[in-house]
């Protein structure tokens, strides 16, 4: 099995509501977005276009971040490919960052609040599931797979322009969606086999 | 609990990482800036110590090795220790040599403080184990030169990085820093050191680097994108002042004027070696320094063709 996802870039409106759901699920502090939106504009006046690109962690098939961690922190799930960071056996070093061409790799040096008063009591629980020194990303929201959930970006999409599944599986929807309406990777050349695809938005 | 106060965007650090996050050709931050800057200084450290020790043992420097030594393990020691968000777990850094270049450094610094140390010992010096444990500190130092280069080289996501150069440029900075490094401790008169046998170190620190930095920099220009942004912030963007004063005119320049002023400057020999050595080794911190700063991230979204330009949140 190897989990994915797609995001349909047509359906996208960029509301945030994946990344808020994402905040509120795993509780990371300032600086840490997990699952972000790129806006990019492009044209001269009249035709100008803008897009809203969700990005979040790409769960790569080929993923560099492993690649060139030193302690064999940063690891994929043989099971079901999912890319995560053991934060017990990371050193910090940053390797991973600098290897991550999508940007979803964050080190939190100097943890702080959205408030001066510190988080709330929800917010400080799970702030302790984020150490400081480490290097943090997505992980398609593996504890509530473990429920049989959804992941909190993809389950929060009001759009629905986010699917998950198995990628594996040639008659899932995800699958579906790739082959039927020319689903595609961010960075290709990089040869990483990103398993999150996008839709084209026109189309 | 009072939450009437919103969080500040302007002074929060972090909103430099918003920025970045937004941009086309994203900088990176996290070995350069802040404490990130420590890698850049352990590097340096690690590469001149290495040079140093190559040269002084092919010149039978005792002085030089002990200086060397100094460098790669006390120094870069503390620099890479004192980097890491963890320096507790540094440890676990040995565990996969077979794949992480940063790894094979730690080996490599690990290796040459063992060999380097036990062959200074008294009850090992001038025994028959003595020669064998300095070639295992030389190829010791000589895979700490390599690995440098290669530990950036290997960032998939940089292509300014992502070339064989540079791992050949950082051999040569370590060789010419520790060359730059001998000079100074001859200039400075510390015994054991044949001035006239390190003028022909000079040679090697006076015939810089400067050809492979401009190799460096055309090769990158010419792979376009993320690697030809780089060359911009180089030549003609934020990192140029470091870049032509630090890297240029007192790493190359200086030390090829003083050499061809010696004779008409008067100054004694001694002092112009140590002048020669003291500006090439800021030459060569200040082009690791600028390297590492100019490194931008591939697009994110321009390469896709589904849109680049401008704006972004």
């Amino acid at each position: 099995m190897r989990l994915g996802m797609v995001i349909d870039l047509k359906r996208c409106i960029g509301c945030y509501g994946c990344q808020l759901a994402c905040k509120a699920e795993h509780g990371t502090r300032p600086g840490t977005t997990y699952a972000r939106i790129v806006k990019r504009e492009w044209g001269e006046f009249p035709n100008v276009r803008k897009l809203s690109i969700p990005v979040l962690c790409m769960h790569c098939n080929e993923p560099p971040c492993v690649e060139v961690c030193p302690t064999g922190a940063s690891q994929k799930r043989a099971a079901d490919g999912i890319v995560f960071v053991e934060s017990d056996y990371c050193v910090g070093c940053r390797a991973c960052v600098m290897g991550c061409p999508y940007g979803a790799r964050y080190f939190q040096d100097e943890p702080r609040d959205y408030f001066e008063t510190g988080g709330n009591a929800y917010e400080q629980q799970l702030y302790a599931e984020h150490p400081r020194g480490v290097v943090e990303k997505c992980d398609f929201c593996r504890s509530r797979l473990a429920r049989g959930e959804q992941p909190a970006c993809s389950a929060n999409c009001m759009c629905k322009a986010r699917i998950f599944g198995d990628l594996d599986d040639p008659d899932s929807e995800v699958s579906r969606l790739i082959r039927e309406e020319g689903g595609f990777q961010l960075n290709p050349e990089l040869g990483t086999d990103p398993s999150v695809y996008y839709l084209p938005p026109d189309r | 609990m009072n939450l009437s106060k919103p969080l500040d965007v302007r002074s929060d650090p972090l909103d430099l990482r918003r920025q970045d996050l937004a941009q086309v050709y994203r900088p990176q931050r996290e070995w350069i800036d802040g404490r990130g800057l420590l890698i850049v200084v352990a590097h340096f450290f690690s590469g001149i110590g290495a040079g140093a020790w190559l040269w002084s043992t092919l010149y039978d420097f005792d002085v030089g090795r002990w200086i060397a030594f100094a460098c790669v393990v006390a120094l870069s020691g503390i620099a890479h220790l004192a980097f890491l968000g963890r320096w507790d777990r540094f440890w676990r850094m040995l565990r996969r040599p077979h794949r992480s270049w940063i790894s094979r450094g730690i080996w490599s610094i690990g290796v040459f403080a063992l060999a380097a140390s036990a062959g200074a010992h008294p009850a090992i010096a001038g025994s028959a184990a003595a020669p064998v444990l300095t070639g295992v500190s030389v190829v010791a130092a000589c895979a700490i030169l390599a690995y440098e280069g290669f530990v950036y080289a290997a960032s998939k996501a940089i292509p300014f990085w992502r070339t064989r150069l540079l791992p050949t440029l950082y051999i040569a900075y370590g060789l010419r820093g520790g060359a730059a490094l001998l000079l100074i401790a001859a200039a400075s008169g510390v015994a054991g050191f044949d001035v006239a046998t390190v003028e022909t170190v000079k040679l090697w620190v006076i015939v810089s680097t400067g050809v492979l930095i401009l190799l460096y920099l055309v090769a990158g220009s010419r792979a376009g994108g993320a690697a030809r942004r780089s060359v911009s912030e180089l030549v003609a963007g934020r990192i140029s002042p470091a870049f032509y004063g630090g890297t240029i005119v007192v790493g190359i320049a200086l030390p090829i004027a003083i050499t061809l002023l010696r004779d008409t400057l008067g100054v004694p020999d001694r002092l112009l070696l140590g002048a020669i050595g003291a500006t090439s080794l800021i030459g060569d911190f200040y082009v690791k320094y600028c390297i590492v700063k100019a490194g931008v991230y591939t697009p994110l979204v321009g390469a896709t063709g589904i849109g680049s330009g401008r704006g972004a949140s």
